[in-house]
Order: structure tokens, then sequence, then C-alpha cells
């Protein structure tokens, strides 16, 4: 066995541990994976960005633009002196102004309209008849529409539609948390998959 | 030490159930859904030698349910001939894609540079996907290894998403909708997904309304896939624990109400 599998098995027991309750093994388990997490991803940011998108560029290439960057970069880091934070609200707001300016068009586009003209399906089929997907798509979005509208109190047709919306606003919640509790068996099957079959070789 | 409690009981069955069923080792007779054979006739069908981009954009805590989702796409992927760029758009995922996408193409004995490359991280997603729109080369001036773009015969025939047949981005989160927002909204790429199954119920709007073009969700679809290339890697093996699991919670779920519902008739609080 090598040591990487040893190692592995040896974390995946300590952090199971903590079904029976909070231990010493289970909190080092817990603290080292933050530390590597961390670790791991200080050091991918460090060559795959400020190394390859900004100090190559700048000091070896010479795209003397790329002080820009830099500079921006640099006034984020002012927000930890109190007389020069306010220097971090310029590349803040460049940040969120050119975020909300690409994200906006893209958002509306992609969640909105293509979602909204998904929804315009035809009620029958070819051969005339009730088509039921159909019928199920129009009649959960509109009454879905009813409950999360506050603006009349929820009484009458109103009211019978909200009650509707909310039985299809719960079947959407059921799902969400079947498909979830099914993910999280994944995960619990596929590290005892790697315990019986690398790590103690029970099973092939 | 402590007194056992009811918990632990519950936690004690679901090991067992999942450990004898792994033990077993039998094979379920699955049936394959419309949307993960779309994906393999999608991939089945394309011209050999096709480039296809696919993007690890999860974590490493997932890797239970993604390794095999992102082994049995890669297989077929190989298996038919393609090529494939490798990318990553969350720094964890990005060294789990760089050793599947690796163990992947030796298997079909496929060489770095002309038949798959790998191009690592880039942070800033949204940004990410909006540059290699314009330019790839310019978003990864050299590879993750540190070899120049220009090196590499494979990328030498690309310029953007113009020159590659779809993006199937690997997901455990909703990265995914940003590769529909930006590449393919803005610059038509077709974007298909391998995710996890808590991620399914978000996709899906998306496949209905054919932004997406097909998806495959959790252990299920990766057994579903495996079936069809007829390869194991893993789903087709957890799939007969996950049913006993599920049966397994279905039934305390029913012991759970039913000591509720006692209880409170009882009068007790529950």
């Amino acid at each position: 066995m090598d040591i990487g599998t040893l190692v592995a098995g040896i974390l995946t027991l300590a952090i199971l541990s903590f079904l029976y309750r909070d231990n010493p093994f289970y909190r080092m388990a817990e603290s080292l994976l933050i530390g590597v997490s961390i670790g791991y991803m200080l050091a991918i940011t460090w060559t795959n960005t400020l190394m390859d998108l900004l100090f190559e560029p700048l000091f070896v290439d010479g795209a003397w633009l790329m002080i820009i960057p830099l500079l921006l970069g640099l006034m984020m880091l002012a927000r930890f002196n109190r007389k020069t934070a306010g220097l971090s609200r310029i590349p803040i707001a460049l940040m969120i102004g050119s975020g909300a300016g690409v994200a906006i068009p893209a958002m509306l586009y992609a969640r909105t309209l293509k979602q909204v003209s998904a929804t315009v399906v035809p009620l029958v089929d070819a051969n005339g008849l009730p088509d039921f997907s159909g019928i199920v798509v129009i009649v959960g979005l509109l009454s879905t529409l009813a409950y999360f509208y506050f603006s009349r109190e929820h009484k009458g047709a109103l009211g019978k539609a909200a009650t509707l919306g909310t039985w299809f606003l719960m079947i959407f919640f059921g799902t969400t948390f079947g498909y979830t509790v099914m993910s999280r068996m994944s995960t619990f099957i596929g590290r005892m998959e790697f315990l019986l079959v690398d790590f103690l070789k029970l099973a092939n | 030490m402590s007194r056992l409690q009811s918990r632990h009981w519950i936690f004690a069955g679901l090991f067992l159930v999942i450990l004898i069923a792994m033990l077993l080792n039998l094979r379920l007779d699955i049936r394959i859904s419309p949307y993960t054979q779309e994906l393999y006739d999608y991939i089945e069908n394309l011209p050999e030698g096709s480039v296809l981009m696919v993007s690890f954009d999860h974590e490493a805590s997932s890797l239970p349910e993604i390794r095999p989702l992102a082994l049995s796409v890669l297989r077929h992927v190989f298996k038919k001939g393609h090529r494939v760029i490798g990318v990553s758009l969350l720094s964890e995922g990005t060294v789990i894609g760089y050793r599947l996408t690796q163990k992947t193409a030796a298997e079909y004995g496929r060489e770095y540079g002309t038949d798959y490359v790998y191009l690592g991280f880039r942070p800033q997603y949204i940004a990410a996907i909006l540059a290699m729109g314009e330019s790839i080369r310019e978003t990864y001036p050299q590879d993750y290894r540190g070899v120049p773009y220009d090196q590499m015969p494979l990328l030498n025939e690309i310029d953007n998403y113009d020159d590659i047949a779809a993006v199937i981005s690997i997901a455990d989160g909703s990265l995914t909708t940003h590769w529909m927002e930006y590449g393919q909204a803005r610059y038509g790429v077709k974007v298909a997904s391998a995710v996890t199954a808590a991620m399914v119920t978000t996709y899906d709007p998306y496949l209905a309304s054919g932004q997406m073009l097909a998806m495959i969700g959790g252990l299920r679809g990766a057994a579903e896939y495996e079936l069809l290339i007829e390869r194991d890697g893993g789903g087709a093996r957890g799939m007969l624990a996950q049913s006993t699991a599920h049966i397994y919670v279905i039934i305390m779920v029913i012991i759970g109400n039913v000591i509720y519902f006692r209880s409170r008739r009882r009068g007790g609080s529950a």
C-alpha cells in the first residue's frame, strides 16, 4: 500500500469518527483539511494567477499596462489601514460596475427571457389531444407566480391558485431534497468503496 | 465513554447496509435515462478528432461522486478518437481534472499536446469564460505544465469556442450556469454537463429550455453512462449500495414518523 492511500484511509476514518462524537482525531483531520485546502488554493493562485497573468507579463514581457491591475490589487489591501481604507473603494467600484454590466444582460437573457420563452408551449399535441406536460408547465408556472404575488390578500381564486402553487413548490423542494440525500449517499459510498477496495483490500 | 444514542444506531445500520451491499458486489439492471442517452449520442456521432473542452468546475469534497462521472465521459471521448482541452474554473478541481484526464488518456494511448492538453485554472470564472470566447491563446498563454500555447499541435488549430464542438462542465455547484449564460448565450458554444445529484434539479429547467445540450447526474448517471460505454468506473458498483441505502432511509423516515405520531397521541412532547 502506498503512503498516499494509507494517509487517506486513516484521515477518512478520523473524519468518520465524528459520527460517534467529537474527538481529537476528527479535529486534527478537519484542521488538516482546511490547512491543506487553503495552502493549495494559495499555491494555485500564486502560480496560475499572479505569476502567469501579472508578474511574468509585467516584469518579463514588459507589458507595462499590467501596472494598472497591480495598482488596483494593491488598493484592495489599503482596507487594512483605517487612514487609507477609502482607496479600496476604487477597485471595488470597478469590480461591481463591470460585474453588473456583464452579468445583468446575460442573466436577464439566460435565466429570464429564455426560461419564459420555454414555458410558451402548445397545450395540444399534433393529434389535437391535450398535451399533459404543457398543461402542467402552464398551471405550475401561473400558480407558483400567484403564490409570490403579495400585493393582494390570498383569497378567492388567487388564494386557491396560491395554494396550488405551494404544492408545486413542495414537489420541487421534495425532489431537490431527495437528490441531495442521493448525492450525500454517493459521497459516503465513494469513501466506503475507497476503504473497502483500496485501503482494507476487502473487495475487488 | 458516553452512552450510545439512537442516532449512533441509525449510523451503524446505514454503515452495515452499505457494507453488505458493497461486499455482495451485485449489478442492478438499470434503465438509461433520455438525457444520458443524449450526451452519449452526441459524443458518439461527432466526427472523429472533434475537440471537446472539459471543464472541471468542482471541489475536492465531491470527488467520490465526480470521479465516476468524469471517468465515464472522458473514456467515451478518448475511445471515439476525439481530442480534449481540459480547464478548471475552481482551483480545487485543477489537479483532480489533470490526473483524471491523464489517466484516461493513458488508457487509450493518447498523447499529450496532440490528443489532449490541460490548460489548468483561471480565476474569476465569468471573466475566464468570456475571455476564452475571444481568444483561448490569450487566456492561457501556457498550459498547466508551463508549455507555451504555440508549442502544442492541438492548440494551433484552436482560437476560441468556434473551434470547439462542445463544453462539458463537470460540476458540483452552479458553475455550469455561467457556461450557459456567457459561453452558450454569447458565443453559441454547446454546453453539456456531468453534475452531482444535488445539482440535477437546478439544471433541469435549462435542459427543458434547450439551453443545455445534455446532462448526466450523480452516481446513477455515471452508472448509466458506464453501461453505454461498456466500461466500469465505480458508478455501477455503487448503485446497489445506493438503492439499499435509500430503502434504509425511507424505513427510518417511516419509523421516525410512527414514533412521532404515537408520542403525540399520548400527549408527550414530540
